[in-house]
């Protein structure tokens, strides 16, 4: 077996909102199969984190490699490299974004349709078949309004799955949920987990780190404060996380009541 | 108040009524297409991010808006060949004095719609690797277009009432030949009556379509 290239690396990233810095210099190596777990408190720079390494912010220094391919690097045909690299790092929303005026199996198909030029009979099989995959074949021909929000980032989920990404983002997916409906999206990211996809999740869900996650990278006000397996993020000894683990635990003391597993 | 009133004068001008309805409706249907490129492009324009290019839309948003749109028509009948060396006839003038007048007011009622979009939605656009031409042509513009349809047939009812100004530079509308059919038979007020009734008869079916096709819409998409 030849070494493989990591799926990510982040090199030194800094972002800088004006005077404000919100990244401060971020280095993170993401390997096939790991799923790493964004935690920190609000405005830890998390989510920054996230938009910036698909682009949807530009970042003020440093750089990032998706499959060892500068993302957004220089050279021609910058702005169609960039579109096929967001492609293939897939991103499920906080605020699901389904488009309000298509079907969920059109949300679903519009991606491989419209950018990758996949006929339109083949997209709508893969889209029934990613569709299935997060229980909602029977919901494609509903139209996002007519959902609840857990079958809503079920169906972004799916759309997301659809790009045939090599990298999944997700930007804290369950935290617009009532709290009843996160343990369904929580199970169908398990699921995915499970089957080796490479993924990315900013997530307060601590149980779903803590079960989950394969690496666990701990953001203190913009900057990695620790990382590593869930275990030694989540022990008792760690100074760097425990006030936060015990402040997050206290406020939430009947912690994700939609975990089980 | 016994005025008599007599329409049956009136009925050996339907040939000529015919007539000016198909110059009105000709008129209206030229001023909405081009008003609405234009005044897409004015709003794309003014969204880019190229230097400069925005406030010069804005600036001629702001100027044509500011001037009534028969000194706009007559201001470019009379000064477009002083300016130019050419001028258009006086049909293609009121299209384009029409046009551009009507393409300040459709700029900023695409402009509002476009605003309206969620942010997200574009986002989820550029995450699945769309362009910008795919964002708007399938994400902003129909959803957008679907929000301003009240203002837009507002506006387009508006351009088929103002192109009865192309009569002031003798463009035959219906406004106009009626004036001439007022001339011969002095029955001014069967007249204004009639022209009144046509107007009538044509822009109250696009508001009722308007009414129908906002309601289908949100019923089918559940808002």
């Amino acid at each position: 077996m030849t070494p493989q290239l990591p799926v990510l690396a982040i090199k030194g990233l800094r972002k800088n909102f004006g005077d404000l810095q919100v990244l401060g210099g971020i280095d993170l190596t993401v390997e096939r199969g790991e799923v790493v777990g964004l935690i920190g408190a609000s405005g830890s720079g998390k989510s920054t984190l996230l938009r910036c390494i698909n682009r949807l912010e530009t970042p003020s220094d440093g750089a990032i490699f998706l499959g060892g391919e500068m993302v957004g690097g220089l050279g021609p045909n910058l702005s169609r490299r960039l579109r096929d690299q967001r492609r293939q790092m897939a991103m499920v929303f906080q605020n699901f974004n389904l488009w309000p005026h298509r079907t969920a199996l059109e949300n679903v198909i519009e991606g491989p349709v419209v950018v990758q030029k996949v006929p339109r009979n083949t997209a709508i099989a893969r889209g029934r078949a990613m569709l299935r995959k997060v229980g909602l074949a029977d919901r494609e021909a509903y139209y996002p309004s007519q959902l609840s929000g857990g079958q809503q980032q079920r169906v972004a989920i799916a759309r997301a799955l659809a790009l045939e990404p090599t990298l999944l983002l997700f930007d804290e997916p369950t935290s617009a949920l009532d709290p009843e409906l996160v343990g369904e999206v929580l199970r169908v990211m398990t699921d995915l987990a499970a089957e080796g996809r490479t993924m990315i999740v900013v997530t307060h869900e601590m149980a779903f780190a803590h079960e989950v996650c394969t690496k666990v990278v701990y953001l203190e006000n913009g900057l990695v404060r620790d990382a590593g397996p869930p275990g030694h993020i989540f022990s008792t000894a760690n100074t760097a996380t425990a006030q936060f683990l015990a402040r997050y635990l206290g406020q939430k003391t009947s912690d994700t009541p939609g975990m089980t597993l | 108040m016994n005025y008599e009133w007599n329409f049956a004068a009136l009925a050996r001008f339907r040939g000529l009524f015919l007539q000016a309805l198909g110059t009105t409706i000709s008129l209206s249907i030229a001023v909405i297409i081009t008003g609405m490129a234009l005044g897409l492009l004015l709003t794309m324009i003014r969204r880019s991010s190229i230097p400069v290019l925005p406030w010069v839309a804005v600036g001629f948003i702001e100027v044509v808006r500011a001037v009534p749109p028969l000194v706009l028509l007559v201001w470019i009948y009379y000064c477009m060949p002083i300016l130019l060396g050419f001028g258009l006839s006086n049909y293609h003038t009121t299209v384009l004095s029409l046009s551009l007048y009507s393409a300040a007011f459709y700029s900023e009622i695409f402009r509002a719609g476009a605003q309206s979009i969620d942010r997200g939605l574009v986002e989820a656009g550029l995450s699945v690797g769309m362009n910008r031409v795919h964002i708007l042509g399938r994400i902003v513009g129909p959803l957008a277009f679907q929000r301003v349809l009240p203002p837009f047939v507002s506006q387009c009812i508006l351009v088929i009432k103002n192109t009865s100004l192309g009569g002031y530079i003798a463009v035959q509308d219906l406004l106009y030949q009626g004036q001439r059919v007022t001339n011969e038979i002095f029955r001014p007020l069967e007249v204004l009556t009639t022209v009144a009734l046509i107007y009538i008869a044509l822009i109250v079916p696009l508001s009722v379509f308007a009414n129908i096709h906002e309601k289908a819409y949100r019923k089918r998409y559940g808002l």
